[in-house]
């Protein structure tokens, strides 16, 4: 065993922190900067900052540098997330182009697709959203409806998705939707995966009010949208496959940063808990919230030894295959732990935002709320373990 | 950054899986089962243990050891809690790692050797009954006394490494009270002790109690991750098998889910097992915190997965026959070895709050 990186890694590591400490403002490190501007002027800022940060070379870290990537290791891209997370940085506005679209399009777009796509995607010109989910397909994606007919060199595009995150800030969606009738039973013949402009009169957004009260996602509705022809990633008709392959871009991902973002929350939970009186004295005094506290920091801490394990894999160019499902449950129960201790610590206190002075709790009560939506969106919790049951285990379906 | 065993390493688990899947499997547990009044010591497996070096690993080589680290100790762990291995391992590998920390030039020299060789069989009393950090004997005018609670093999052992205020005493186990009892995990032999005035030979180079419960921890918590992870790989198979309802029982839901959460539990508990054995290894300024969360994390684990080997077993999972019960009743004794989990997030509370 060795847990320690190399110098080339370590200097990119000092390179990216100080780059940070410049470029991110302290004020922007702070809830209380960000709370009194509405969500579309802190959009609008993280996009530029997002945009600035690409700009000075810190984008696309494990991407070839012939699409605008820095062409970094698996290693590069876990401290740069590990940077991102303990510098407080604001989180991408690019969440699905990065971890999906991008690497899709680099392994099977055209030299068009390539060139138009990836490097505006990393510098935030254009927001992606990813246009999955229906009202009627969810974890079931093969039951989607959207119908796409092809008219002269376009697609005619009718039906609605929902869940769509960043629907109200969306420039494009890639999308998935029926170009043929579903041949026989095959559920998963005739799909293909579009490259639809939202800027235009057939797509109409419309937020969706989260429990936390804000709306990152939305519904997006579709009355006869154009969509060329030549938009269309992976071959028409194959967007099963190109669905499939998107999704699996997920499995390298490391969960370095979330190990460091839930943490930090945890930290902030411990303090927390030595502010809050229980009665017989403070939280942290108490023995049941003493375990509490003391599991989720187990979880957290055996989130990161899998982090440095997958780490280790993708650094030897190993695919951890379906492995990746276990790497998702881990991080999502993980932060759904924190959160469930962080309320066991407040109390009937988690019902209000400053329950005792000195405490302002607003910015983790939304995290423990957050955490709900982590175990669902991406594949449900249930759907991982009928994966790892199934694919890792080898039980039979 | 290389989160992962050595190639070495990797030979070793190797070689400790080859041993036992040939020379002793169930068949020889069953047999250590059927015969509850033997010393609990096959003989040929002992003799293997010691020539194959598994008691010499952290022994320096200057005492005829190999002087590799407790992270390859833990392998064997592993290896051994899969296997259910009988037999007074752990109690002779912690008096060699006292005697490693606190003798002297003289007292290693006197006691390593043959600790290396497996011509003479430890066990240790570390802990007073119920607490974490207490040593179980108290020592006046130079001879210990107190009761000990229950001993791994010292009824069996050649050397007891007994606790007290001021060190680590070795004790002849002649000098000692010892009341051998029925067992319910018969992979090994437990006998409650006491001292009354015995004769002691301090390790006189200082007093490295809590190291050493550490790495006792970490050792048994490995053993804890082999015994979770055979108990599911052997539930998967049997459920892969098993047909009810015109299906392989495998395929329900509710045990799929079950067990891809054990899947997960296993995998990190088999992570925190081996980062803790490496964190004292490297003398990491979290190690103590590690083989805290170590133990804590393969307690509840293994506690889950062979509870569930035998659910999802059904009937059969019950019965004296079959070997379900061996891992359960390992399980359930190591996991109260060195501090169950609720000590032990206790103290990683101390720790980190
Ligand atoms: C915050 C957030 C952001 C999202 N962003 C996007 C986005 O940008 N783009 C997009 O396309 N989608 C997005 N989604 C949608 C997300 O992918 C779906 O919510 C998810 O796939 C589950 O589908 P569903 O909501 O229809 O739930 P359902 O599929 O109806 O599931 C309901 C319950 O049934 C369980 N269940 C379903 N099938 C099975 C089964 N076979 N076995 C056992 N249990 C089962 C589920 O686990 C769940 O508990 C987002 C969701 C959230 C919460």
């Amino acid at each position: 065993m060795d847990l320690t990186f190399s110098k080339e890694d370590e200097d990119f590591r000092s390179e990216f922190r100080s780059w940070l400490d410049t470029n991110l403002p302290a004020q922007m490190r702070t809830v209380d900067w960000w709370r009194p501007k509405s969500e579309a002027e802190q959009f609008q800022i993280r996009r530029d900052w997002e945009a600035k940060k690409a700009a000075a070379g810190f984008c696309g870290i494990q991407w070839p540098t012939e699409y605008g990537g820095r062409g970094g290791s698996p290693t590069m891209k876990a401290i740069y997330d590990e940077e991102m997370a303990k510098a407080h940085a604001p989180r991408t506005v690019n969440p699905l182009g990065l971890a999906f679209l991008g690497p899709t399009v680099m392994a099977i777009g055209t030299d068009d697709q390539k060139r138009d796509i990836i490097k505006p995607l990393l510098h935030t010109e254009t927001i992606w959203c990813q246009g999955f989910s229906e009202p009627g397909a969810g974890s079931d994606l093969a039951a989607l409806q959207m119908k796409a007919e092809p008219q002269g060199d376009s697609y005619v595009l009718n039906g609605q998705k929902i869940w769509t995150t960043n629907a109200m800030h969306g420039d494009k969606i890639f999308t998935l939707a029926r170009t043929s009738s579903p041949d026989g039973g095959k559920r998963h013949a005739g799909i293909s995966m579009l490259l639809v402009d939202m800027r235009q009169p057939g797509v109409e957004a419309r937020p969706l009010k989260q429990m936390t009260g804000e709306s990152e996602f939305g519904e997006v509705f579709f009355t006869d949208a154009l969509c060329p022809q030549t938009e269309v990633l992976g071959g028409e008709g194959n967007g099963w496959m190109t669905a499939m392959l998107l999704l699996s871009f997920e499995r390298g991902s490391s969960a370095i940063g979330q190990y460091t973002e839930f943490k930090g929350q945890w930290d902030a939970v411990v303090d927390v808990a030595k502010q809050v009186d229980r009665g017989s004295g403070k939280a942290v005094e108490d023995p049941v919230l003493r375990q509490k506290l003391a599991n989720s920091l187990i979880e957290l801490e055996c989130l990161k030894y899998h982090s440095w394990h997958v780490l280790t894999q993708t650094s030897q160019g190993k695919d951890l295959g379906f492995e990746a499902s276990m790497t998702k449950i881990m991080w999502s129960e993980t932060f759904r732990k924190v959160s469930d201790t962080y309320e066991a610590v407040l109390g009937t206190g988690y019902q209000v935002p400053d329950p005792q002075p000195g405490l302002s709790l607003e910015e983790l009560t939304t995290m423990s709320l957050w955490s709900r939506s982590c175990t669902i969106w991406g594949g449900s919790q249930q759907v991982q373990r009928s994966i790892v049951a199934e694919r890792v285990l080898g039980l039979p379906r | 950054m290389k989160f992962q065993l050595t190639d070495e390493q990797r030979a070793l688990q190797e070689a400790v899986r080859d041993y036992l899947g040939d020379r002793f499997g169930q068949k020889q547990v069953r047999e250590l089962y059927e015969s509850p009044e033997s010393d609990g010591i096959p003989e040929g497996l002992w003799k293997a243990i010691g020539e194959q070096g598994w008691l010499a690993v952290m022994v320096p080589e200057e005492h005829d050891g190999i002087g590799l680290g407790l992270l390859d100790a833990a392998v064997i762990a592993r290896a051994f809690g899969a296997g259910t291995v009988p037999g007074p391992w752990l109690g002779t590998v912690l008096v060699g790692e006292a005697v490693r920390l606190a003798g002297s030039p003289d007292q290693q020299a006197k006691w390593l050797p043959r600790i290396a060789s497996g011509q003479v069989k430890g066990a240790v009393a570390l802990l007073k009954p119920g607490t974490q950090d207490q040593p179980v004997a108290t020592v006046s005018g130079g001879s210990l006394s107190g009761d000990l609670g229950l001993v791994e093999y010292a009824a069996q052992a050649d050397v007891l490494v007994v606790s007290a205020a001021d060190g680590l005493y070795l004790v002849d186990p002649a000098a000692a009270a010892i009341t051998p009892h029925e067992v319910l995990d018969r992979t090994t032999r437990l006998a409650s002790v006491t001292l009354d005035g015995a004769a002691g030979e301090k390790l006189t180079a200082g007093n490295p109690l809590a190291e050493l419960v550490d790495r006792a921890a970490v050792l048994v918590a490995n053993d804890l991750t082999g015994i979770a992870r055979k108990a599911l790989s052997d539930t998967v198979e049997y459920d892969k098998t098993r047909v009810q309802f015109g299906k392989p029982v495998g395929s329900f839901q509710a045990i799929k889910h079950d067990l891809a959460d054990i899947h997960l539990a296993v995998t990190m508990a088999e992570h925190a097992g081996f980062y803790a054995a490496h964190a004292q290894d490297i003398d990491a300024p979290d190690k103590t915190l590690a083989a805290s969360i170590a133990k804590a994390k393969a307690g509840d684990t293994a506690s889950a997965a062979t509870s569930a080997m035998i659910q999802y077993h059904g009937g059969i999972g019950y019965t004296w026959e079959h070997d379900a019960h061996f891992y359960l009743k390992r399980a359930k004794r190591l996991e109260y070895a060195f501090g169950d989990a609720t000590q032990h997030r206790e103290r990683i509370a101390s720790i980190a709050l």
